[in-house]
């Protein structure tokens, strides 16, 4: 019986990080958009860019029959994704920073934008919607680490590498954010871009780099999310760029708080979702419903336990405001 | 910057202007195989006389689906006969422009027009009252607008019967070998619910054919409430492939693609719905299909021979080739041709009824004995 609670954990944990890593990975870009001062409601549309292009670029490799295959894809399909949410957010940017446009409605525009132009571009490729890839990503077991008994299933088996690149994009992130002359800057921006400017950092410079960092970010979150969970891409993302933005708030727009935050929401969607493979879960007969609802009450409850007072302040001070120079 | 714009924006005008053609444009191309197919490819056709037209839902004729399925039913039908036929692809996705692209079709002398899917429902209502004379077969839908259904004279409402569908999927799996299977349907309406019970009812006739003792065969049943591939999807799927679920059915449209990553992950089975899903994913071991091409032919069928089936629903099941799995391309190592003739043949005399219960709980009102369905909701 312990042997089957054990498996089950497994399986839980294993299907955590289908959840978590790219929530993870999205919610950082919104962090450095968001501490540069810039409001990026667009994440849902830049994952979905990302992801659309970096499967069709898969499909059309592994259609081709070229011998880039396997890892080695996967690696140029993720620099393929960043580069598209980097484009995207060169919208954003130069609609936001350059025009001085509400960043709301840019973003909405670019979340408007995204499934429309997946769908037309790959009806105009192909005869469906649907954007196929045969996935030759998975690793069965890490080699070495993947045998170590108890660690090897619960981190080391049924996983990909980008679960690995999601916690070094975490690692560079949090060095960039408050160890960098960069990072610094970053933040005077999303704080206090008048007084950062007052000492020559150019804001618009920053904000620029701010967006388009939170673009490559979220195309490769958008990736990362479809790879495990479908054969195809089907122009959506679920709403999980949304998910991320909520995670980025959870977490404070820090990295350590983020990590937590979508490891916990990531959690409970995967018991959520697999309970009805679970047998003493399923054999509680409660409705499906139910299960579902959690992650979200639960994210609600934590919340409210554990905002004080510098969380409830942790939003960036001119985070929406767009920099007007002449203004005090 | 502003200059360069500027002269970018007017190079593109130039372009635009020089780039259309001298005629009105069409509300609807008719589309041939040629690339640049407008209004005036029609004409020598309609010389020729068209006399069957189909009019696409989005997508292309060879979209591997509804459109392609029911166009090859025209085209086995009167090729051979040599009878005029040409189809028209809508402007865009809308009530106006489907009934423009059938007037279209109706204006270069299109006797019988062929609109298959569901979208077409408010087109058709509207199209059989506009043109009483010309014929209108509609495909997996009937003529509806503001829930009032009414199905003309001159018009056909085709529909499947997804349940005998469900059915020869159920009865191949457990004949295969299976005994751990699962259901994933999209949301409980109604052509999703039949191919549940059917998968049921299948099963269940397998395992009494072949004296499996009650509880012996499972079924993990679930309404995964999308047709749309999420996470969650895959991770439920995954749950039932960890607990040993072999193979599961996935009525649930592209949630099916996230039951096939979860299944490609578990080395387990899946079997596809609507049409031939194989190419989809090396785990589709098959797919319950609904048979577009053979009901079309069929219809046309009776139309030229002056017995056009007007004023009804006509359904279609084994006993019209309506419904049934793609042995060809099927990957089934056990399950044999002549077992699935066999079984489909009596489907076809009609010796075994099937449930048609609809609602999210019909499978619950099946009163099967030997399969044990385990209902998760």
């Amino acid at each position: 019986m312990a042997g089957l609670y054990i498996t089950t954990l497994y399986f839980v944990m294993q299907q955590t990080f289908f959840f978590t890593i790219p929530l993870l990975i999205v919610a950082l870009g919104g962090m450095f958009s968001e501490r540069a001062g810039i409001v990026n409601i667009a994440l849902e549309g830049k994952m979905l860019l990302g992801a659309f292009t970096s499967i069709f670029f898969i499909n059309q490799v592994q259609n081709s029959g070229a011998a880039l295959d396997g890892h080695a894809l996967l690696l140029v399909a993720l620099l393929v994704a960043a580069a598209t949410g980097v484009i995207a957010g060169l919208f954003h940017a130069y609609a936001t920073i350059s025009l001085n446009a509400n960043q709301i409605i840019s973003g909405v525009a670019i979340n408007m934008f995204a499934p429309a132009f997946a769908i037309y571009i790959a009806r105009i490729f192909g005869d469906t919607q649907q954007v196929f890839f045969t996935n030759n990503f998975r690793i069965e077991s890490v080699p070495f680490f993947g045998s170590i008994p108890f660690i090897g299933p619960l981190f080391f088996q049924n996983t990909y590498f980008t679960t690995y690149l999601g916690f070094v994009i975490l690692a560079v992130s949090t060095f960039v954010i408050y160890r960098t002359k960069f990072g610094l800057r970053l933040r005077a921006c999303g704080e206090h871009p008048h007084a950062a400017d007052s000492v020559g950092v150019n804001v618009y410079k920053i904000r620029y780099a701010g967006v388009l960092i939170s673009g490559a970010l979220a195309g490769m979150g958008g990736l990362i999310f479809i790879i495990p969970t479908a054969v195809a891409f089907n122009a959506t993302v679920s709403g999980y760029g949304f998910l991320a933005l909520a995670v980025l708030i959870f977490g404070a727009w820090r990295p350590q708080r983020i990590l937590f935050a979508a490891f916990f929401f990531g959690l409970l969607q995967a018991v959520a979702a697999g309970h009805s493979g679970i047998a003493f879960l399923r054999d509680l007969r409660i409705p499906m419903q139910f299960y579902q609802m959690v992650p979200f009450v639960a994210t609600l409850v934590v919340l409210a336990i554990t905002s004080t007072k510098s969380t409830k302040n942790a939003a960036p001070k001119a985070v929406g405001q767009p920099y007007d120079k002449g203004t005090r | 910057m502003k200059k360069l714009l500027a002269v970018l924006l007017m190079a593109a005008l130039v372009l635009a202007a020089c780039g259309s053609p001298a005629p009105a444009p069409a509300p609807a191309a008719p589309a041939t195989d040629a690339p640049a197919a407008d209004a005036a490819d029609a004409a020598p056709d309609a010389a020729d006389g068209i006399r069957i037209a189909l009019v696409t839902d989005y997508g292309t004729i060879d979209d591997g689906s509804f459109n392609q399925g029911s166009w090859e039913g025209v085209v086995a039908f009167a090729g051979p006969r040599g009878i005029g036929h040409e189809y028209f692809q809508p402007a865009e996705v809308s009530d106006a422009a489907y009934i423009d692209a059938i007037g279209l079709a109706i204006s270069v002398g299109a006797e019988i027009v062929v609109t298959p899917g569901f979208l077409f429902g408010a087109a058709v209502y509207e199209a059989q009252e506009l043109w009483p004379e010309v014929n209108f077969v509609l495909i997996d839908s009937q003529p509806n607008m503001d829930g009032n259904t009414h199905i003309a004279d001159n018009t056909v409402a085709v529909l499947y019967a997804e349940q005998e569908s469900g059915f020869l999927a159920g009865y191949a799996a457990v004949m295969e070998g299976h005994r751990s299977l699962g259901f994933i349907g999209g949301i409980p309406v109604p052509a999703v619910v039949l191919f549940g019970t059917g998968f049921v009812e299948g099963a269940e006739f397998a395992a009494s054919e072949l004296g499996l003792a009650a509880g012996e065969v499972t079924i993990n049943y679930a309404y995964a409430g999308t047709f749309s591939p999420s996470p969650e999807v895959q991770t439920m799927a995954a749950s039932w492939y960890a607990e040993g679920v072999e193979i599961i059915f996935a009525a649930a449209g592209g949630a099916g693609f996230s039951v096939m990553a979860a299944a490609d992950a578990a080395n387990a089975l899946v079997i596809g719905v609507d049409i031939d899903q194989a190419g989809a994913s090396d785990t589709v071991i098959t797919s319950a299909l609904k048979g577009l091409q053979a009901s079309v032919y069929n219809v046309l069928e009776d139309w030229a021979a002056g017995n056009f089936p007007g004023g009804q629903a006509k359904v279609y099941g084994a006993a019209l080739n309506g419904v049934g799995l793609p042995m060809a391309t099927s990957r089934f190592q056990n399950f044999t041709q002549a077992q699935y003739d066999a079984i489909f043949a009596q489907l076809a005399s009609g010796s075994i009824t099937l449930s048609t219960t609809l609602g999210a709980d019909a499978h619950m009102g099946l009163g099967v004995e030997l399969v044990e369905i385990v209902a998760i909701g």
